[in-house]
């Protein structure tokens, strides 16, 4: 009883601290603001440069990190473990783990780099960079948090509002490919090079349903600006109910987080990283070259869920008590608490998405192609003829969000519906007859 | 066979993937939320642990040990007189009965006293020792002990692995009606029997036998009451 109240404690003072974590990154991006009119240039200029600092080299930076050890405690926690808890500070605090970051971070670093004779050498030093530059530049466009009015200026918590924030999305995504593909090569392993042609077989097809599943809350929304859209899931549809793009749009977020898992290169769709077969595009890395192509597909998670986030689960609506919270807090308050329920939001998604890579198999490699051009493909443009169509009839979204209940319930129910497995009472030879006989038929 | 597999083709639902996955989602949820929101029981026993809430299994072994059995050969140790000196008396009864040969035993004799011996030296090379229990039976003073309950740390050189008479005198005093001692006072000064005692570290009694450290019991009187009773020859 004492860890259940300890773990609502640690979760509330988590929130609380990124409450105020994003107080000071407000003022601090107003000051931003303040320092580049002083010097002549629009307020934005200033602002973004700071948020540069805050968001992506503070926020994603440690999220990611951190996510290296939640990944082993989490994984603990849902394999009936304990997980890492053998560094103990002062003799006595395990910690939750995380002195195993230091101590992983030392590791990677002072680790001797190894190379390979044959190596292709400017492209082999530089896929690392390439694999881990584009998705982290890929956060620059996520709405954290609202504009809102901080020290006299005007500030938003995101470094880059480009009208084409999605198309930056898809992009980028698709340059990232380049690094796990040119790692693989450049490194002249044919194991290596194995695992980068899987790489790049298996993220130029799921970018295709990645891209086409968007296109759905694209019509939705009327933008492709991330900001019109966080803005957009604030309205309401359905009476108090939201129009978040979960709910208009449940099969295009279907479709969308499972290609984008498969972006991420992780398990289960973690072929180019087969350690039991081939041990991957990163096989002749070493030292913390290697860390950053790791680093890169933490990173990945967490962008990913950023990019979720701001699409499908409302950005940074804190949802629950908005009207209340903006009426009553200090507008800057009112952003931070906002900033906070996102990244409350990030956290949940990164947690999703390692409940979903601890618990899957790896796929077989027909099977991840089969499951992107049979079901993933045919789903989201069905998913856009069917959003067409809704607002075409209505552009209020209210035949939408019906749309999507009905898609959300129907989910349910299949989910429910599981099938009693048949009664094995004529003994195995039958069983076994009647089922190649059912296979045949079905062939 | 240990479980038979329902090797039938996929319905059209399991072949869609996601509902499927969505239950098993639940099932790992759940499990997370059992394990990271409630404590596990520490109970070192792991089978009696309460497993209805955290269902983690983990001994965490240093800290924790998994309690041994009744009767388990631990780590040797001399046993002490009253006094602090060792009960053994450099008989070579161990040192013979041992198969791996790992006793070292010089004998010195009491001052003073035409009859009796003691271990000037008592060495055992723990990493020769086959744990056989062999010199225990052989004992005829009950002298040398198993029932330490503890295995031979781990050291880094190999001299950390032989213990002398220093490391192996410990425990609990342990003293018999028909001990000469009882008779004749003990020829060491009270200053000496105190710093034996201090110097005596304690050890663990969770793998002892009970029936082997109850005070008093004799197998001389044993043999004799069952002489009483007309067991046994002569």
């Amino acid at each position: 009883m004492k860890r259940f109240v300890g773990m609502w404690l640690v979760i509330g003072a988590v929130l609380v601290g990124l409450v105020g974590l994003f107080y000071a990154f407000y003022a601090l991006a107003a000051l931003g603001a303040k320092g580049a009119v002083a010097l002549g240039f629009p307020g934005f200029y200033g602002s973004a440069i700071v948020n540069a600092v805050t968001l992506m080299a503070v926020t994603l930076m440690t999220v990611a990190a951190l996510l290296t050890v939640a990944e082993r405690k989490w994984s603990a926690a849902m394999q009936d473990r304990i997980g890492a808890n053998r560094i103990l500070v002062g003799g006595k605090f395990a910690l939750g783990g995380v002195p195993y970051l230091l101590a992983d971070a030392l590791k990677m670093l002072t680790k001797e780099a190894i190379y390979p004779v044959a190596r292709s050498r400017f492209l082999f030093e530089a896929a690392p960079v390439l694999a881990f530059a584009p998705t982290f530049a890929l956060f620059a466009v996520v709405p954290v948090g609202p504009e809102v009015r901080a020290l006299g200026q005007t500030v938003g918590m995101w470094v880059a509002n480009p009208d084409a924030g999605l198309l930056w999305v898809f992009a980028l995504a698709g340059i990232s490919v380049y690094g796990t593909t040119l790692a693989g090569w450049a490194s002249n392993s044919r194991v290596g090079m194995l695992g980068a042609v899987r790489a790049s077989a298996q993220m130029i097809s799921y970018e295709v349903s990645l891209g086409m599943s968007l296109v759905g809350v694209m019509i939705a929304y009327r933008t492709v600006s991330l900001q019109q859209m966080a803005i957009a899931q604030g309205a309401d549809v359905l009476g108090p109910i939201p129009a978040l793009g979960l709910l208009l749009q449940p099969l295009g977020f279907l479709v969308f987080f499972t290609s984008s898992f498969a972006e991420t290169k992780r398990a289960p769709f973690d072929l180019p990283e087969g350690e039991s077969e081939i041990v991957g595009y990163f096989l002749e890395y070493s030292g913390m070259k290697f860390g950053l192509l790791f680093l890169a597909e933490f990173v990945e998670v967490v962008i990913l869920a950023a990019v979720t986030t701001a699409v499908f689960l409302g950005g940074w609506h804190p949802i629950f008590f908005e009207g209340w919270l903006k009426a009553n807090l200090d507008p800057m308050l009112f952003g931070a608490v906002c900033a906070a329920a996102f990244l409350g939001k990030l956290i949940l998604l990164t947690w999703i998405q390692l409940v979903i890579r601890w618990l899957l198999p790896r796929f077989r490699y027909d099977q991840i192609q089969g499951l992107c051009w049979k079901l993933l493909l045919p789903g989201a443009i069905l998913n856009v003829f069917v959003t067409g169509a809704a607002v075409l009839v209505d552009p209020s979204l209210q035949v939408l969000a019906w749309i999507g209940v009905a898609e959300i319930i129907a989910i349910f129910g299949i989910t429910l519906a599981v099938s009693k497995p048949k009664a094995a009472h004529g003994g195995h030879d039958h069983g076994d007859a009647h089922g190649h006989a059912a296979h045949a038929a079905g062939h | 066979m240990p479980y038979q597999i329902d090797n039938r083709p996929a319905d059209a639902r399991e072949s869609l993937y996601f509902p499927e996955i969505f239950r098993a989602i639940g099932l790992v949820v759940t499990t997370f939320w059992r394990n990271a929101f409630f404590s596990r029981d520490p109970n070192t026993d792991i089978l009696e642990r309460d497993r209805t809430r955290n269902r983690v299994t983990t001994l965490q072994y240093p800290e924790e040990k998994q309690p041994y059995p009744a009767g388990y050969r631990g780590l040797h140790r001399l046993v002490p007189r009253p006094d602090g000196s060792p009960r053994c008396v450099a008989c070579y009864m161990c040192a013979t009965a041992c198969p791996a040969q790992c006793i070292f035993i010089e004998a010195a004799e009491v001052e003073g006293d035409p009859i009796e011996k003691y271990p000037k030296q008592f060495v055992i090379d723990e990493l020769r020792c086959v744990v056989c229990g062999f010199c225990v039976e052989a004992c005829p003073k009950d002298a040398i002990r198993m029932d330490t309950g503890e295995h031979p740390p781990p050291t880094y050189e190999r001299e950390g692995q032989i213990y002398d008479i220093r490391r192996l005198l410990r425990g609990a005093p342990v003293s018999y009606e028909k001990d000469p001692w009882l008779v004749r006072p003990s020829k060491l000064t009270d200053a000496a029997q105190k710093a034996n005692r201090a110097a005596a570290r304690p050890y663990g009694t969770a793998g002892s036998d009970e029936y082997s450290q109850t005070p008093g019991f004799s197998v001389r009187e044993l043999t004799a009451e069952a002489r009483a009773r007309g067991e046994g020859g002569k």
